[in-house]
């Protein structure tokens, strides 16, 4: 029995949408009716679309407010997507432009009719290595999620959102999501600043500046296991390299990997060695791209050494910087995985779980293919938004040209 | 460029491969290979791989392979995901908490199918009735061999009797009670600096379990799942809760050293052996580990029974340890290969050889009675140093080595039932995760056992509820 018949639902979504498009494109005051039909349409492909693998369970009797709210949110979504096709095609029909891209006439460019099929065609590729190895299995890991699924099990079973929603209601996954920020911010700042730094003393002409470089780029070369190992055998409370001098020099003990805020300390410092390779390297490039006339003539105007970094060198990186905080966040995100297996395998107490610990914890060790399908696809809505968020965020202060 | 000629050898080659896969027949020429996981690294590793060889030796056909992809756990992730992916290899070491997933998931074929009543494999008498009853009465699924018994052990205390006797104590503790006030004599030690704790074992629930079988008490309901599949876990029982008592108290007077890690057994087992701490739990299969730390570091061993709870009565010990599971459908010549070898590496010589590398109990009464006889060109005793087997002074084992005597005489007093049999559940490797979690939880954060153990009993209540659903018909 369902709270709400999928008819109904289905009828309330192909009215509203058919009602939004057709208010969007209202015109004095009469009404446009292929905008309505194209408007009811969107309606019908999202609630199908989004239902389609869900059959309307959210809406069972059974279920609980949080299930109803994440099935309405799916409807919503996949609706809008199909709202925003609608809209643009009868944005561009109506101002009488064609829906392929008019072929642009500077010098240079290739004229000819079946110019458009030609991109199509140079891109087809490139779409269908991405359908066939990130769409299909996204899609995929969605199903899973929809599943109580266990490797290696004969049998699997529905059983609707259970598994998103009962990440809503797990402290612990809340508190994963909270450590992925904190560590996301820390190799972040970390691995960002100390890597200006560095690229900008490098960059100084001294002797032996190649060596220097070649090596301090180093680490980038080293996976993230190997980085843990390395940081294992410094870190180590009883065994490590670190403790003996600091035992030897200020007679303290700290415990690296036995307590929750050193573990998070240790594994931030790791995983931000372990990218400040990447920082550097892009960094230099950056600094070399600068001309030194630019700084050459702030000198003159009188400004200070200071005053240079942030005025002119630091504005003219932006695009570097932008680059870089989109792949270091993910790293954090992603990679640090690596770091945390070998330094603390999550703990003390499970203190370091990330959330992509978390999922191979619950995936590859708990063998539940179905909630780690949900917790992967909730990190990738997570990280989708974060990049948009920098991407708007960073429109205004990111340069391309000088 | 010429494709023509490169493409043609491709083609060429993938004909002839296609061809040689379909006719497998194993002769001296082109041996086939039988790919053994297992998890030994260290001189037990050497000891398997010197088998290995002589068995390769008397059966040029065929070339075992043996490889090491991590420790227990490893093994039984690692296998599933190869399972998925179609490369299994031949035969797999499955630990004793694999036990009810190795016979649900399809994986593997019964050792009783594959031997089909004959006498013997290629050669290598099977006699099966030979083997030990506690490891027949742990392995064995309705009175059937799923798998190949091979590494049997039972947890054991170690002291370093050295530093015990220091502060006046002259017999190894048998007890909780007396290890709290063994570790009490010993704390100006601590305190003095000499000494890292009064213990440290590995933080493992293997000792838990150990622990309520002694109690009698049952992990799992449907008496440990041996009576009917279990469906429940029993982790708030008075006996339960003693265990996590048991573990704050000892940590939080500082008597029990933490190395940082769950089953960090390296890191526990360096402590013990180096001399910073007096006393520890450990498998009997690390009893020739310790006799070689004892002899390095000149110091005193003493081994004992495992330590237990003096307020309940002592009824028996689990064992530990895995046994051999030969893949499903594999080659017919593979798989009696495969049969051969497990059948070799446990006859009466073979397993009493293991023994005296490792300390895991030997696994057949016939090996017993020759490590009580033993007579030169035996050759059963492995030298860990020169990685071969040789012959030692004297005739009876265990007059020269009493340290090897220990899990024996402890499994021989154990009442054989369904506590000591040990739990058998589908979900048994991740709940031992789960446990481990709570009860540290417990010990270093000091929280309420009540409250922890209700917690990871219903997330393993629905873990178990899940896979019985998964595996079973109804």
């Amino acid at each position: 029995m369902f709270i709400i018949s999928p008819w109904l639902l289905t009828a309330f979504v192909v009215f509203a949408a058919s009602a939004f498009l057709g208010f969007a494109f209202r015109w004095q005051g009469q009404v446009r009716y292929w905008a309505l039909a194209a408007g009811g349409l969107s309606g019908l492909l999202g609630t199908q679309l989004a239902m389609w693998p869900l059959a309307y369970c959210t809406f069972e009797l059974e279920r609980m407010w949080l299930d109803r709210f994440l099935g309405c949110l799916i409807v919503l979504v996949c609706t809008a997507f199909f709202l925003w096709i609608s809209h643009w095609v009868i944005s561009r029909l109506s101002v009488g432009e064609g829906l392929l891209p008019k072929a642009e006439t500077y010098a240079g460019v290739f004229r000819s009719p079946l110019a458009p099929l030609l991109t199509a065609l140079c891109l087809l590729p490139t779409l269908i290595i991405l359908s066939i190895f990130h769409y299909y299995p996204l899609f995929q890991t969605f199903r899973l999620g929809t599943r109580l699924v266990r490797l290696g099990a004969p049998k699997t079973k529905f059983v609707c959102l259970d598994n998103y929603t009962s990440l809503f209601l797990d402290p612990n996954y809340w508190y994963s999501l909270g450590l992925t920020f904190v560590i996301a911010l820390g190799v972040v700042t970390v691995a960002m600043s100390l890597g200006l730094l560095i690229a900008q003393m490098v960059n100084l002409p001294l002797r032996g500046a190649n060596i220097y470089r070649a090596l301090l780029i180093w680490p980038v070369a080293i996976s993230p296991v190997v980085a843990g190992v390395l940081f294992q055998l410094l870190l180590n409370p009883v065994t490590g390299v670190v403790n003996h001098l600091l035992e030897n020099s200020l007679g303290v003990r700290i415990p690296w990997l036995g307590h929750a805020g050193f573990a998070t300390l240790s594994i931030v410092l790791t995983a931000a060695w372990n990218q400040m390779g990447f920082n550097i390297l892009f960094f230099i490039a950056g600094l070399k791209n600068i001309s030194p006339e630019l700084l050459e003539a702030a000198s003159i105007d009188g400004a200070n050494a200071f005053q240079g970094f942030f005025r002119i060198t630091l504005p003219l990186l932006s695009p570097f910087t932008f680059f870089l905080i989109v792949t270091n966040t993910i790293y954090a995100f992603f990679q640090t995985f690596g770091v945390i297996d070998i330094l603390t395998r999550g703990g003390p107490v499970n203190a370091t779980v990330s959330a992509m610990y978390r999922v191979y914890v619950v995936g590859v060790l708990g063998k539940d293919l179905g909630k780690a399908g949900a917790q992967s696809l909730v990190l990738l809505l997570i990280v989708v938004g974060i990049t948009i968020l920098q991407f708007r965020g960073s429109q205004e202060r990111v340069s391309y040209g000088v | 460029m010429n494709l023509k000629q490169p493409l043609l050898a491709l083609v060429l080659g993938l004909v002839l491969l296609s061809g040689f896969a379909s006719s497998q027949t194993c002769t001296e020429a082109s041996p086939c290979d039988i790919t053994v996981w297992q998890i030994f690294a260290d001189h037990r590793g050497d000891w398997i791989m010197d088998t290995a060889t002589r068995f390769n030796d008397l059966y040029p056909q065929y070339n075992v392979v043996i490889e090491n992809p991590g420790d227990y756990f490893a093994i039984l992730d690692q296998y599933t995901l190869a399972q998925e992916q179609g490369n299994p290899p031949a035969i797999a070491q499955i630990f004793d908490a694999g036990l009810q997933f190795a016979a649900d998931s399809g994986y593997f074929k019964y050792a009783d199918d594959i031997i089909d009543g004959r006498e013997e494999v290629l050669g290598q008498e099977v006699n099966f009735s030979d083997i030990v009853s506690p490891a027949s009465s742990y392995y064995t699924i309705d009175g059937r061999w799923a798998s190949v018994a091979w590494n049997t052990s039972t947890s054991i205390s170690y002291a370093n009797m050295d530093i015990l006797k220091d502060v006046g104590i002259n017999a190894i503790p048998t007890t909780w009670q007396e290890l709290l006030s063994a570790c009490e004599a010993l704390q100006p030690k601590v305190d003095a600096g000499e000494l890292e704790g009064c213990a440290s074992w590995p933080f493992d629930n293997w000792f838990t379990e150990q622990w309520l079988a002694q109690m009698n008490q049952y992990l799992v309901n449907n008496e440990n799942g041996r009576a009917e599949r279990a469906t429940e876990l029993l982790l708030t029982t008075d006996e339960f809760l003693s265990i996590a008592n048991f573990y704050r108290e000892l940590f939080e007077k500082g008597y029990y050293v933490y190395t940082g890690t769950r089953r960090d057994w390296a890191g526990a087992g360096n402590l013990f052996n180096s001399g910073r701490v007096a006393f520890s739990l450990s498998s009997s299969a690390d009893a020739r580990n310790k006799v070689e730390a004892a002899k390095a570091g000149d110091f005193e061993l003493a081994t004992g029974k495992l330590i237990r709870n003096a307020d309940y009565d002592y009824n028996g010990n689990i064992i530990g340890g895995a046994t051999m599971w030969i893949t499903a459908g594999l080659e017919p010549e593979v798989e009696e290969g495969a049969m051969a070898f497990l059948l070799f590496m446990n006859n009466t010589e073979n397993s009493a050889s293991f023994h005296t590398a490792s300390g895991y109990i030997p696994i057949r009464n016939s090996s017993v009675e020759l490590l009580q006889n033993l007579k030169s060109g035996n050759n059963v005793f492995w030298d860990v140093d020169n990685k071969s087997r040789t012959d030692i002074e004297g005739s009876n084992w265990y007059e020269i080595n009493p340290n090897f005597l220990t899990a024996s005489v402890q499994l021989a007093e154990s009442n054989v039932n369904n506590a000591s049999a040990g739990a058998k559940f589908g979900t048994f490797r991740e709940t031992r995760d789960l446990i481990e979690a709570g009860m540290e939880d417990v010990m270093l954060n000091g929280k309420d056992p009540v409250q922890v153990f209700t917690a990871v009993k219903t997330e393993s209540d629905k873990l178990l509820e899940d896979y019985n659903f998964l595996y079973t018909d109804n």
